[in-house]
């Protein structure tokens, strides 16, 4: 390989036959005489510009598209330098860093000699160990292209902003599923949003038996078995939820907030006196009829009881995880957008108040396609507010468009699966840990399974990884209407 | 020392004879030898890239006294199935070395059979010609061509800037040669003219690849991309009658000063209503109604855009260089040779800036 360009933090690199390059692969360009070297990352490989290749295409088909048939008498054997020449291709990198005794910089400001510096690929397990990509937690995210590990330190997702997009059937959920286990292993706390009940069976190996987890995943599918008593919410917990999810005007919201002092003063804070209470309220008959209404949805929902028993308490699966790492899988399927809204409400509500109250140190948030149940005020909460409190979300979505600019910008860390819309590819370019021509490059060519990592668990250097395998009952699956024909 | 030039195999076919992949090697072989030892003992000799390339022009002196008839020779195309060869080859010069230039050659024949178009592409083959090494090269490839030497001559040896040509000539020679021996009742088109007596075509070579051809019932037809030849400063392939093409124009009144010596009749040749005309030599000892019969075989058996003969375009297309393969055969030179590669400046560039047009300019 030879040093052809460079321009700004694009180096074009000339690569021959017999020197395989890929998208994603790291190369070293060293120059012993300047005593350092730069990190470029391939972005794209191209033909390279070879003068009379068109003619040389051109002559191969001069008969109305046919081959002419004949015999060559090449006795120097010229062909193979001519082949040679002619697949020469064209490696369009990005410069990543520059190492100065074993040491790096972002910096790509020096220029390596085009005549002298030696190009190199560098293998993954010497750019992590130059980049530092190690830690005391290591999570195995799956193989490099050389046949390595890579392995990120769950400390490098620990207060991050994470986002895992990728077209469907890619392997997001797959990933998702990856570091939640790893950091359960860690004695994390994890809540997740798991809006088609893809996570209820972690705890399962892919046979049906226990997992290493199973005792650490608490399954929690409101109306069923997550249920909540009046008298164990606080009132803005529940508050938020007649605002945010069922829209209870503000004077109406007042109005509440009267009748919930008094029946709590009376120690009668149930559904049963609620709905007792609503309609003989002396308030204007509008706030009444609204008040009865979002009174009726919250009946309807079925996710709220009198029954102590049969409510369930959040906290304590919380603060079992706290004491053993675990995961608290709020399992939204099944369950209408009202309904989702008002348990993700109670939910997040009841994190903050514990964060905040610092009976939770901090928790990971997973979030699945988030748009269909988080309220647009949350958006800038989760990556202002509820880090502070330390509410650590990881979104995972095949609709990139839906997650804000500005959750992208401010994302940490990026796990990017395949996208060959261009749409798609330009929403996620907007992230601040990465440029532009590196996500439409790569990303464009991911084979399923196959992930972009970029952000700090990578120490910005963009990585492709084929996700390893886990052992765990997969309940994604679509269902098919002709699964059982053959 | 003689050298038998062996025969192709011949096979019968209900219609044609042709040329067939198992091919005499006797020249080829010479060529590869006298390469190889030509570039041998140049290790880490410099090449300069960056000069001209030359691939080969034919430009042939004529007295130019020539009389176009008028009255064009309407022809009829004759769809008898006949077989149609071409030759061509090609030179460039790939580098300067200190003590002289590295050239490579290469040759194509080409023949159309069933529609299909068949080629034998002979080459490249690269020469490192020295001051030293050009009477050797030159003598050893005529002696294994012609089965005699020119030695003493010294008129006849061409200098460095012609070697490239002289060279790509004895090899076309010797593919015309192959063509002759091999295709019975056909049509043999050369690329230039039949004008002989030059440095690259010897007047009895000539003489005898075109009797070769005439045994074997062939009529070799040479076309010129480039004419020289006007009447009344006009370029005889301007001066087109309105008449209905396809039609040739015959000549007379050419002539040459010794040694040169015209071996063919010159036409003016027209096939389409494109308005393309070329300078077309037919064999001289054809007689005149064979000639025109020749021409309407072309017509009958030959693709014809542009009124050039596909065949020859091929044979034209086949061995002409492209820029990637003399970066191959540079390659070749210094990855096998050990050559190193040198990047003089262009003195032209160096000297007028935007105004130095490069040495082919001077």
């Amino acid at each position: 390989m030879k040093l052809y360009k460079k321009e700004g933090n694009i180096v074009q690199i000339l690569s021959f036959p017999n020197e395989t390059v890929e998208k994603g692969d790291y190369l070293l360009v060293e120059d012993a005489d300047a005593g350092k070297g730069l990190i470029v990352q391939v972005i794209d490989v191209q033909f390279a510009s070879v003068p009379g290749v068109l003619e040389e295409l051109l002559r191969s088909l001069p008969d109305g598209g046919e081959i002419v048939q004949g015999e060559d008498f090449d006795p120097l054997e010229i062909a193979p330098h001519i082949t040679y020449i002619q697949d020469a291709s064209l490696v369009v990198c990005k410069i990543r860093a520059t190492v100065e005794n074993d040491s790096l910089n972002p910096s790509s400001s020096w220029l390596p000699s085009r005549s002298q510096s030696t190009i190199k690929k560098l293998s993954i397990p010497t750019l992590l160990k130059l980049a530092k990509v190690n830690g005391k937690l290591p999570i195995i995210l799956g193989g490099t292209k050389d046949s390595s590990l890579l392995t990120i330190d769950a400390a490098q997702l620990d207060g991050r902003l994470n986002i895992i997009t990728g077209k469907k059937e890619t392997g997001k959920s797959h990933m998702s599923k990856l570091l939640m286990a790893n950091l359960v292993g860690y004695k994390a706390t994890v809540v997740v949003f798991d809006l088609n009940g893809e996570y209820v069976s972690l705890g399962m190996t892919a046979d049906g038996k226990r997992n290493a987890y199973h005792d650490k995943i608490h399954v929690l599918t409101p109306s069923q078995n997550f249920k909540v008593a009046l008298k164990q919410l606080n009132l803005h917990v529940l508050l938020g939820i007649l605002i945010h999810a069922l829209h209870l005007p503000g004077t109406s919201a007042r109005e509440f907030r009267r009748i919930w002092q008094t029946l709590k003063e009376r120690d009668k804070l149930t559904l049963n006196e609620l709905g007792e209470t609503i309609p003989n309220w002396h308030c204007n008959q509008h706030v009444r009829d609204a008040l009865l209404s979002r009174y009726h949805a919250i009946v309807n929902s079925g996710f709220f009881t009198d029954n102590i028993a049969e409510a369930t308490l959040l906290e304590e699966g919380l603060f079992k995880a706290k004491e053993q790492g675990g995961a608290i899988i709020v399992n939204l399927r099944n369950t209408s957008a009202i309904d989702r809204q008002i348990v993700v409400e109670y939910v997040l509500g009841k994190l903050v108040e514990l964060l905040t109250s610092w009976k939770l140190k901090a928790t990971f948030l997973f979030a699945e396609e988030a748009h269909l149940y988080l309220r647009e005020t949350y958006w800038d909460d989760i990556v202002t507010r509820m880090r502070h409190f330390g509410i650590f979300t990881t979104f995972i979505t095949n609709q990139p468009d839906t997650i804000r600019e500005n959750i992208y910008r401010q994302a940490d860390n990026i796990f990017l699966f395949n996208f060959t819309n261009e749409h798609d590819l330009d929403v996620v370019s907007r992230a601040a840990r990465v440029d532009a021509e590196t996500v439409r490059s790569i990303a464009r060519d991911l084979p399923p399974h196959y992930c972009l990592a970029l952000g700090k668990v990578v120490q910005d250097f963009p990585m492709v990884v084929k996700v390893k395998a886990l052992d765990i009952k997969t309940m994604g699956e679509t269902r098919l209407f002709f699964k059982d024909t053959n | 020392m003689n050298h038998l030039i062996e025969q192709y195999t011949i096979t019968t076919t209900p219609k044609y004879n042709f040329p067939q992949p198992t091919i005499d090697t006797t020249l080829p072989q010479r060529f590869t030898e006298l390469s190889l030892h030509s570039l041998k003992h140049i290790q880490n000799q410099p090449i300069q890239l960056n000069q001209q390339n030359l691939q080969q022009t034919n430009n042939n002196e004529i007295i130019n006294t020539i009389q176009l008839n008028p009255q064009p020779i309407p022809l009829k195309p004759k769809l008898q199935p006949t077989t149609v060869a071409a030759v061509d080859t090609s030179s460039i010069k790939i580098g300067e070395t200190n003590t002289g230039i590295l050239i490579a050659i290469r040759g194509a024949n080409v023949w159309k059979q069933n529609r299909n178009y068949r080629y034998t592409r002979i080459g490249p083959f690269i020469f490192h010609i020295t001051e030293e090494n050009k009477k050797e090269v030159y003598n050893t490839l005529q002696r294994a061509y012609f089965s005699t030497t020119r030695e003493g001559n010294h008129q006849n040896y061409p200098n460095m800037t012609q070697m490239p040509m002289r060279i790509a000539s004895l090899l076309e020679r010797w593919l015309q040669t192959m063509l002759t021996k091999t295709i019975n009742n056909g049509l043999i088109l050369f690329d230039g003219s039949l004008t002989s007596g030059t440095g690259d075509t010897p007047t009895q070579l000539m003489k005898e690849i075109l009797s070769l051809a005439r045994k074997r019932n062939n009529t070799v037809l040479a076309f010129s991309k480039m004419t020289t030849l006007r009447i009344n400063g006009h370029l005889i392939t301007d001066a087109l009658p309105e008449n209905k093409p396809p039609y040739l124009l015959e000549t007379h009144g050419l002539r040459t000063r010794p040694p040169i010596l015209l071996l063919g009749d010159v036409y003016v040749a027209r096939f389409n209503k494109e308005k393309y005309a070329f300078r077309l030599d037919i064999d001289r000892e054809i007689a005149s109604p064979q000639k025109i019969e020749a021409v309407e075989k072309l017509l009958g058996n030959e693709s014809l855009s542009q009124s050039y003969p596909e065949t020859l375009r091929l044979a034209h297309i086949l061995c002409t260089f492209t820029a990637n393969e003399v970066i191959a055969m540079q390659h070749f030179a210094v990855r096998d040779y050990g050559f190193r590669i040198i990047n003089r400046p262009d003195m032209h560039k160096v000297l007028f800036g935007p105004f130095g047009k490069g040495e082919n300019y001077s």
